[in-house]
């Protein structure tokens, strides 16, 4: 009864420990690094040997932080925009176009995810020296939507696969223009999908490190840049406080995403 | 409403559909392809015409560590992924569905969680005086400090952390697809848990262990961020070596050559995987 977990007897309870070991190997490094961002200790020692929030006051007290947050949220904005527009309309041309090469189109563009990032980073990379778009934001943009498209195309195209066609043919036979029966029929019933496809993309863009690492300049620098190099200098309690800021907003935008599938789904 | 409208819109099946993809063909086409191939091409054109670069690289016992320092590391990564990975997805694909989202939750929230943030906080853990250490010590286990960073222990561990949601949720789908009367049958039949594990449930959910393994070890091979900050000098992998032949010694030529040894690599294991997963499953079903 190996699939029958009422009757699984000494195994479960072997598997739910190990399980629970796992869940907690998951847990043990965001949940640290939340207790370290609090410690007093400079030297990361741990239990600290007091409470502070000194280092969050560092964080706060350097623009070179907040100037680099913002720039990661206005360019993972911007990507996001876009690759949920671009993707939206290739999902529909992938999902419901039938024509030659259609499974080869698709594969060309999903493969931004499966090829590896520093291949395409220092390719981008040269290409934009070239271009004059290095350090740019609109470089940055670009290669970040590049990167973000599969992202995008996968959860629109799988609610638009779930979506029932015949309801926007009955919308256009009751005399909707087909544009006008799918912004009003079509894109609400796919909301989801839309949805997921803008978090993706902007989470693809956000947490980028490689890229940006190439295409970074000293006057254009995004969030995972000044992180990475913070650690490659020192690890700095500071660093702990904007990572637990980071698990903040993972948190929230999990939240969200529960509620608004919640509200979605009834 | 005309034939000419509905084709405009691609709502009937003709090639009009193509319309749409013109954007992202235009975008992946001109920022994808072409760069990747400019790369290619310097490979083979810097700092003069010919294969000296592919010659260097595949001649060198330098080079030919980290090759094979690259495919041990993600072979290993792999293997301890799996293995962890297995039983978790076993679990979560048949335990109550309260306790499996408090699961799945901490799976997400590992996943979405910075990676950076992740590495870092591993690397707070495992150094020398760090809470790893510090806990072994304390109950007698050990009485130096482990070597747990800046080696290939370091790696394993951090990498392992990433790679496990790419497994485990795959996986749970894979499993739960098993029907439980195909079990209940072997065990009517006679057959011990063990018997009905090794020659089912195994074979059943060997699929789902073979593509997402692959998928995994495919991430592994091209990965940079974790061993360049969880790995030592000693066993630099494929991607931050080629990083450095960019970055910091400007040989354009040999980095390109390895970058395009590594896309080859990574695309025919990809291709292989797409085989064995069913195309339109591991793309996300469209």
């Amino acid at each position: 009864m190996l699939l029958d977990y009422d009757r699984m007897g000494g195994l479960r309870v072997a598997l739910l420990g190990f399980t629970a070991l796992v869940a907690g190997f998951l847990l043990l490094p965001v949940v640290f690094i939340v207790l370290l961002s609090f410690g007093s200790s400079r030297w990361l020692a741990f239990p600290p040997p007091g409470w502070t929030l000194k280092w969050y006051q560092e964080l706060f007290a350097d623009p070179a932080w907040l100037d680099a947050a913002l720039t990661s949220a206005r360019i993972a904005t911007m990507t996001a925009i876009l690759a949920v527009a671009i993707g939206l309309l290739a999902s529909f041309a992938l999902v419901r176009g039938r024509f030659a090469g259609r499974e080869i189109l698709r594969g060309l563009l999903l493969t931004p995810m499966v090829l590896p990032i520093v291949v395409f980073a220092i390719a981008i990379y040269a290409f934009f020296l070239r271009l004059g778009l290095g350090g740019t934001t609109i470089g940055f943009v670009i290669a970040h939507t590049v990167l973000a498209l599969p992202f995008a195309i996968i959860p629109i195209a799988t609610a638009l696969e779930g979506f029932d066609k015949s309801i926007e043919d009955a919308a256009i036979v009751c005399g909707a223009s087909p544009l006008e029966a799918r912004l009003r029929i079509t894109l609400p019933s796919i909301r989801i999908g839309i949805f997921s496809a803008a978090i993706f993309s902007f989470l693809a863009s956000w947490d980028e490190v490689v890229v940006a690492i190439f295409m970074a300049s000293p006057s254009l620098q995004t969030l995972p840049v000044k992180i990475w190099g913070s650690l490659r200098s020192d690890l700095s309690p500071v660093i702990a406080a904007a990572s637990s800021l980071l698990v903040g907003l993972t948190l929230a935008l999990m939240l969200v995403t529960a509620l608004l599938q919640r509200k979605f789904r009834t | 409403m005309s034939v000419e409208t509905r084709r405009n819109f691609g709502t009937v099946r003709v090639p009009a559909g193509l319309n749409g993809l013109l954007p992202a063909l235009i975008l992946i086409m001109l920022f994808f392809v072409v760069p990747v191939l400019a790369l290619l091409l310097r490979s083979v054109t810097e700092p003069e015409p010919g294969l000296q670069n592919y010659a260097a690289l595949l001649g060198d016992g330098t080079y030919a560590r980290v090759f094979f320092n690259t495919f041990l590391v993600a072979a290993l990564v792999t293997i301890v992924t799996v293995l962890v990975a297995f039983p978790v997805a076993w679990m979560l694909a048949i335990m109550p569905s309260g306790l499996a989202s408090i699961i799945f939750g901490i799976i997400i929230l590992s996943m979405w969680t910075n990676l950076l943030t992740r590495t870092y906080a591993w690397m707070v853990l495992l150094q020398r005086t760090g809470v790893i250490n510090r806990t072994l010590m304390t109950i007698g286990v050990i009485d130096q400090p482990l070597p747990l960073i800046n080696n290939l222990t370091g790696v394993t561990i951090g990498m392992v952390y990433i790679m496990l949601p790419f497994m485990i949720l795959p996986l749970v789908g894979t499993l739960r697809a098993i029907d439980p009367m195909t079990l209940r049958a072997a065990s009517l039949c006679g057959a011990s848990p063990f018997q009905a594990f090794r020659r089912i449930l195994l074979p059943l959910s060997l699929p789902g262990v073979a593509a997402g393994g692959l998928m995994v070890f495919v991430m592994s091979l091209g990965y940079f961020v974790t061993p360049a900050l969880l790995g030592g000098t000693s066993n630099m992998m494929l991607a931050e070596m080629i990083a450095q032949m960019v970055q910091s010694l400007l040989n354009w030529g040999l980095g390109s050559a390895a970058a395009f040894i590594l896309l080859v690599v990574t695309m025919a294991l990809y291709a292989l995987q797409l085989r064995l997963a069913g195309a339109r499953r591991m793309s996300g079903g469209i």
